[in-house]
């Protein structure tokens, strides 16, 4: 909390009875790579327009650093924004799309043009200065607002679902080019995304949201690792969520078998959920495993094998490098670290109440 | 299906009567009563009566395509903000007096605009002064204005209606303020619809007889009544169509803009 | 919040401007004096009336046919063309865009005169056809750019899969891109046909005889003054499609929420089908009540507007089976070309004096059969065919129809003097409170008697003096204007103005402090007589109709509705009314007053020089 650049405190928003953020609480550090991740409708870019001064919270503050801008307009904010779908001035060439804030302020016009050249070095588009934005790939674009975001020396950069509208294999190249830049410049980068491979990549610490509330706030292994509830666990990477019961510490029964564990505190045969990861589920020979299956599906992934083992009810996803053919009777077993106890949420609503508190 | 057969329909019909029938025009106006060819009739442009005429319809359209793109501007601005989500009915709005005919509009303008019409003894009834705008050319100007502005008023619409959000968001985002963000984003960008307005009021106002003659009381006569006149009382039809070539100049002036500045024809859409 | 409210002061304002004479008109269809100038009170009779008027209802009919055929046709050529322009080379496509813009960007005047000409010069016939022919025309554009943008929207993709899953083109057509840009059709042909319902300009020149829009109806109108029952029409019409426009933008909002985009295009394409639901039915109720198809045996009928009782004609077609297709206009020009260009063929039409000797000069008219008009011969007092003799020697083409002079109408209450003279239009305490004549003769007539010229003048000088004269009467002039110095004198208007004697009657009757004097220096005794042009198809039912028209009974009828002098001595003593059967305003003792002239036709040099000097005066 010390060296937070941004402080968001009791953040309450919502149009019209759609409540989309309720009492949000959340700070980010200064250089940090922060990403808000969720499906789309849980609060994230209303969360980022709140940052940017484009929405004004009906309730609570925006403490940047350490001055409130709750009711600064914009423009006198000293952050910037990369809008999703670019956002680029169409009647403006890559220049004065550029130089757009710089003139604003009154720069002079060498430093401009310095600016220019040195922006459009950082991402890769050099001599660029004279196009129109129409004339430009996606991708290409999407550099453009970048740089003109950046000229102006933010201290936070927001970017709203900036690889949203690029194909596959350009998206993971800017991502690389985002992790660049961040380190190039070192500044604050608050990101919004719906995809968690892209958060898992680029992030120091992922906030996953839903339905308005913070679900769980870490590192991207963290995340990964140690989903505080089904909803994460679910919404990053594939997962087996199967509802249990907690025998007692460290003994968890999980369809009708009971497996070792490394998790304490749950109580005395209380329901829960437990995820495990189908890289963390190892197919060994039957009388080893602790339940027993058999495999119903069978897909080559390149790095590894996905298959599919009918065991005790529940169709268990497994991600391995052995291959097991369709048929083949196997044992199940998983490590008692990679077996992830959750509470059972009692209603829906619980499901979505914050967890940072 | 031959693609090309399919626009046949379309071309006979423009030939037959939009190109043939201006090739006319051009014929009566480039020749006199006998036949022989004569510049005479479009050089009657220049004749006292003609080119006041000309000069006050210039006048007046230009100040009510004025006074039309500043009445718009703000309220497509206004309507643009007002997140209707049904742009149809915005449209409505300004499409459904059509459906109270042009002629019986404007003479309502007369009735609310007379010595001791409406608006006068309103006025009078709160002892405030009486407004002497009848037969007068502000009364035109109000009628061309009045009869005109949803022409300005849509295209202006559509083109606002269509920036990004996020595009004026950019903009503030990187430090301009609201006049700046109008000056620099909104105003250029809106460029198109404002031709595309301005055209579509210019070119009605500059030549109406009608609105001339119901509001300003036959006292100013504008080129379209000397035109008109030509046509349907003196008939003489040859100076008829060569003050038309006159007019036409104008229009090709503004269609070229028009065509440089719209090059999608989709602003004019209303 | 400053802001917020400050915005929606400015809209409240805009529509207030934009819905306050739509207002006025929807009050004044409710007002029970026939004048737009006076308040009458409240009544709700020309609604009833309205559904008898068959003048307005074949209007009605007209405007709502044209309108639908022409949306609909234009709607069909622009949509194959949008369709046949994706294919096209860039260049091509660019060309044909421009040809679209032409009627767009071309000015009304120019299209409607381009359009005459046209006609002319093909020989067609002016009526249905070249109105329908010209709005098409000019609906086509309306299609096109509306449903350009939908055609640019359309996958390619989505026409090759249809085809890929087996459609045929047609098919593929209909089913997949059809839909699509369905929206983009209905609203272009929306936009179109209400382009064609408020044309006025375009039509204006390419319609023909006996064939009316609403509007150039209510332009014929609107110097005679316009027809309360115009005023319930025309409310009622708007009302109907404000209600259609609520009712649709109401309903969506009880359903449950659905994409803000497809509920639009819903509710778009729901109004539009109710639109053009309701405008069916309208059709179909007025349609078939009125349009009684009797093609065989009709007599077409040119008259001044407002200048014969409606029921008379009803009566005719009643009593002799003969179906009138009656036209107006409002001067002797606007009548003349029409008649000359030949491209409209009138049986009967009503011009005056000087007119008359011009079409019979350039031999435009047809000798009369008095033996088939016993009542012509009887009833028509012997003066009046010794005055017409004048422009027809031998009383060989004209039955006199009306007469009565021109002179000053003024209000009591706003003038003090005597008036006597025709110099008191020049007095500038009356600025802006006089009418006058906006036609050449009649306005010229008033600059030379000032000046004791002759009215008939070919005399330069003179002519050039009456010119000074009125270029130095018009700033003191209000408007210039034809009938509506009626409508203007009895709303309090104006204290002076230029009329004919046949509105003094009626104007008195409406507002008790007028008054109407013949000038000293002279005026103008005019007569209006039926005549039938040499074109004329059904000379036998001209000459029936006139006949008719000189009988007693309907000449009292058409005296009592329009209050113009009629030459019938029959009629006169028929008149009840003591006081208007001795009226020294319809029936002055011309003997008592000097220098009463008839206009005379000054040929074709001479129309040249008044024209150009009305020209130069109107232009000052």
């Amino acid at each position: 909390m010390k060296n937070a650049l941004v402080n968001l405190v009791n953040i309450t928003k919502s149009f019209g009875d759609q409540m989309i953020l309720d009492d949000l609480n959340l700070y980010i550090r200064e250089n940090e790579f922060l990403t808000l991740l969720g499906p789309s409708g849980c609060g994230k870019t209303t969360t980022l327009r709140i940052l940017g001064g484009f929405e004004t919270p009906d309730k609570g503050q925006v403490i940047f650093d350490g001055k409130d801008i709750t009711n600064l307009p914009p423009n006198k904010r000293n952050l910037n924004t990369v809008f999703q779908k670019y956002a680029l001035f169409t009647h403006m060439t890559i220049a004065e799309n550029i130089a757009f804030g710089l003139k604003i302020k009154n720069k002079s016009k060498t430093y401009i043009d310095d600016k220019i050249k040195y922006a459009l070095k950082l991402v890769n588009l050099d001599g660029y200065e004279n196009r129109m934005p129409d004339s430009l790939s996606g991708g290409q674009q999407q550099r453009i607002a970048i740089a003109r975001a950046i000229v102006n020396e933010p201290k936070l950069l927001l970017l709203d679902e900036p690889l949203g509208a690029l194909d596959l294999k350009l998206r993971q190249d800017m991502q690389y080019e985002l992790i660049r830049l961040k380190n190039e410049l070192g500044i604050t980068f608050i990101y919004v995304t719906h995809d968690q491979e892209e958060a898992l990549t680029m992030s120091d610490t992922i906030v996953v949201m839903n339905q308005g509330y913070i679900q769980q706030i870490g590192t991207p292994e963290n995340i990964y690792n140690e989903p505080e509830n089904a909803f994460v666990a679910d919404f990053i990477g594939d997962s087996n969520i199967i509802g249990a019961t907690m025998i007692q510490d460290r003994l968890v029964e999980i369809l009708g078998a009971r497996f070792a564990c490394v998790d304490e505190g749950f109580g005395t045969n209380k329901p829960v959920d437990v995820v495990i990861r189908p890289e963390d589920v190892e197919l060994v020979a039957p009388e080893e495993g602790t339940i027993q299956g058999t495999v119903t599906h069978l897909i080559f992934k390149g790095v590894h094998y996905e298959m599919e083992v009918e065991a005790n009810g529940y169709e268990w996803l497994v991600q391995s490098t052995r291959m097991c053919p369709v048929g083949t009777h196997v044992g199940i077993k998983v490590d008692p670290f990679n077996i992830q106890i959750m509470n059972k949420p009692e209603s829906e609503d619980e499901e979505a109440v914050g967890v940072n508190e | 299906m031959n693609k090309k057969m399919l626009s046949a329909p379309f071309l006979f019909w423009s030939a037959l009567f939009i190109i043939i029938p201006l090739c006319m025009v051009f014929y009566y106006g480039l020749t006199d009563k006998n036949g022989a060819f004569t510049l005479e009739n479009v050089m009657a442009i220049a004749t006292p009566e003609h080119s006041k005429a000309l000069w006050e319809a210039l006048k007046l359209s230009v100040i009510s395509t004025i006074i039309c793109l500043l009445l718009a501007y703000p309220l497509a601005m206004i309507l643009c903000n007002l997140n209707v989500n049904q742009n149809s009915f915005i449209i409505m709005i300004f499409v459904l007096p059509m459906w109270m005919n042009f002629l019986l509009r404007t003479l309502a303008w007369q009735t609310l605009l007379e010595k001791t019409g409406v608006i006068n003894s309103v006025l009078g009834f709160f002892h405030l002064p009486t407004l002497n705008i009848i037969n007068t050319p502000s009364a035109i100007v109000l009628g061309m204005v009045y009869n005109f502005l949803p022409f300005m008023v849509l295209p202006l619409y559509n083109v606002l209606v269509k920036i990004d959000r996020n595009v004026i968001n950019a903009a503030r985002d990187l430090g301009a303020n609201e006049l700046q963000t109008f000056m620099k984003i909104i105003f250029p960008l809106s460029l198109p619809g404002m031709f595309s307005g301005i055209t579509m009021v210019f070119v009605p106002a500059l030549t109406t007889f009608v609105i001339s003659k119901m509001l300003g009381g036959s006292k100013i006569l504008l080129i379209g009544n000397i035109i008109e006149q030509e046509f349907t009382q003196t008939g003489n039809w040859n100076l008829g169509s060569g003050l038309s070539i006159v007019l036409m100049l104008f229009i090709i002036f503004n269609m070229v803009i028009s065509t440089v500045t719209d090059k999608d024809g989709e602003v004019n859409a209303l | 919040m400053m802001r917020n409210a400050a915005r929606k002061i400015y809209i409240f304002l805009i529509f207030i401007f934009l819905y306050a004479p739509i207002i006025a008109l929807i009050v004044l269809s409710f007002n029970a004096s026939r004048t737009r100038a006076k308040w009458g009170g409240f009544t709700l009779k020309w609604y009833g009336e309205l559904f008898q008027n068959k003048v307005i209802l074949q209007a009605l009919w007209n405007t709502l046919a044209i309108a639908l055929l022409s949306a609909l046709i234009a709607t069909v050529i622009g949509t194959i063309a949008c369709i046949s322009m994706q294919g096209m080379k860039r260049r091509n496509r660019t060309i044909l865009m421009g040809i679209t813009n032409i009627p767009m960007l071309n000015a009304e005047i120019v299209t409607g005169i381009s359009l005459m000409l046209l006609f002319i010069s093909l020989g067609i016939k002016f009526g249905f056809m070249t109105i329908l022919l010209a709005h098409i025309t000019f609906n086509i554009p309306y299609v096109i750019l509306s449903v350009m943008p939908r055609m640019k929207q359309l996958n390619p993709s989505t026409y090759e899969a249809a085809l890929d899953l087996g459609a045929s083109h047609m098919q593929a057509f209909f089913k997949v891109v059809f839909p699509d840009i369905l929206p983009g059709i209905l609203s272009g042909s929306l936009m179109a046909f209400t382009m064609s319902l408020d044309d006025f300009i375009i039509t204006h020149f390419t319609k023909g005889p006996g064939i009316d829009t609403l509007s150039t109806k209510i332009y014929t109108e609107v110097k005679k003054g316009i027809k309360p029952e115009m005023y319930a029409l025309s409310s009622l019409i708007f009302i109907t499609v404000l209600i259609l426009l609520i009712l649709v933008n109401c309903t969506p909002k009880t359903e449950p929420k659905k994409e803000i985009t497809e509920r639009s295009k819903n509710s778009s394409k729901k109004w539009i089908a109710a639109v053009v639901c309701v405008i069916l039915c309208i059709v179909a109720v007025f349609g078939f009540s009125t349009f009684k198809s009797n093609q065989s045996n009709e007599v077409y009928v040119f008259n001044w507007g407002e200048y014969i009782d409606p029921e008379v004609l009803v009566m005719f077609e009643e009593e002799t089976g003969i179906k009138v297709i009656y036209d107006e206009y409002e001067t002797n020009e606007i009548m003349y070309p029409k008649v000359e260009a030949g491209t409209s063929a009138y049986d009967v039409i009503c011009p005056s004096d000087y007119m008359i000797q011009k079409m019979i000069e350039n031999d435009l008219l047809q000798e009369l059969d008095f033996d088939n008009m016993p009542n012509a011969v009887a009833n028509i007092g012997a003066q009046y065919y010794e005055q017409s003799a004048a422009f027809d020697p031998g009383n060989k083409y004209c039955v006199p129809y009306c007469w009565g002079t021109v002179g000053i109408l003024y209000n009591k209450t706003m003038v003090e003097e005597p008036v006597d003279s025709w110099s008191i239009l020049w007095d500038e305490k009356y600025a802006n409170n006089i009418l006058m004549q906006d036609s050449v003769r009649d306005a010229f007539m008033v600059g030379l008697k000032l000046n004791g010229f002759s009215m008939n003048t070919l005399n330069e000088n003179e002519l050039q003096i009456a010119k000074e004269a009125l270029i130095k009467q018009k700033p003191l002039v209000q408007a210039y204007v034809v009938d509506q110095v009626r409508d203007k004198m009895i709303g309090g208007e104006a204290a002076l103005g230029v009329i004919y004697s046949g509105e003094a009657i009626y104007t008195q009757q409406e507002n008790a402090d007028l008054e109407y004097v013949i000038p000293k220096e002279g005026t103008n005794v005019w007569i209006d007589g039926w005549v039938v042009p040499k074109n004329a198809p059904n000379k036998k039912n001209a000459e029936i109709f006139i006949d008719y028209m000189c009988r007693e009974d309907i000449a009292l009828m058409n005296f009592e509705y329009i209050t113009y002098s009629t030459p019938n001595e029959a009629a006169r003593a028929l008149i009840e009314d003591e006081e208007i059967r001795n009226s020294s305003i319809a029936f002055p003792d011309l003997s008592q007053y000097q220098n009463l002239e008839t206009f005379n036709y000054l040929g074709e040099d001479g129309d040249e020089l008044y024209n150009s000097l009305w020209k130069e005066a109107m232009s000052y």
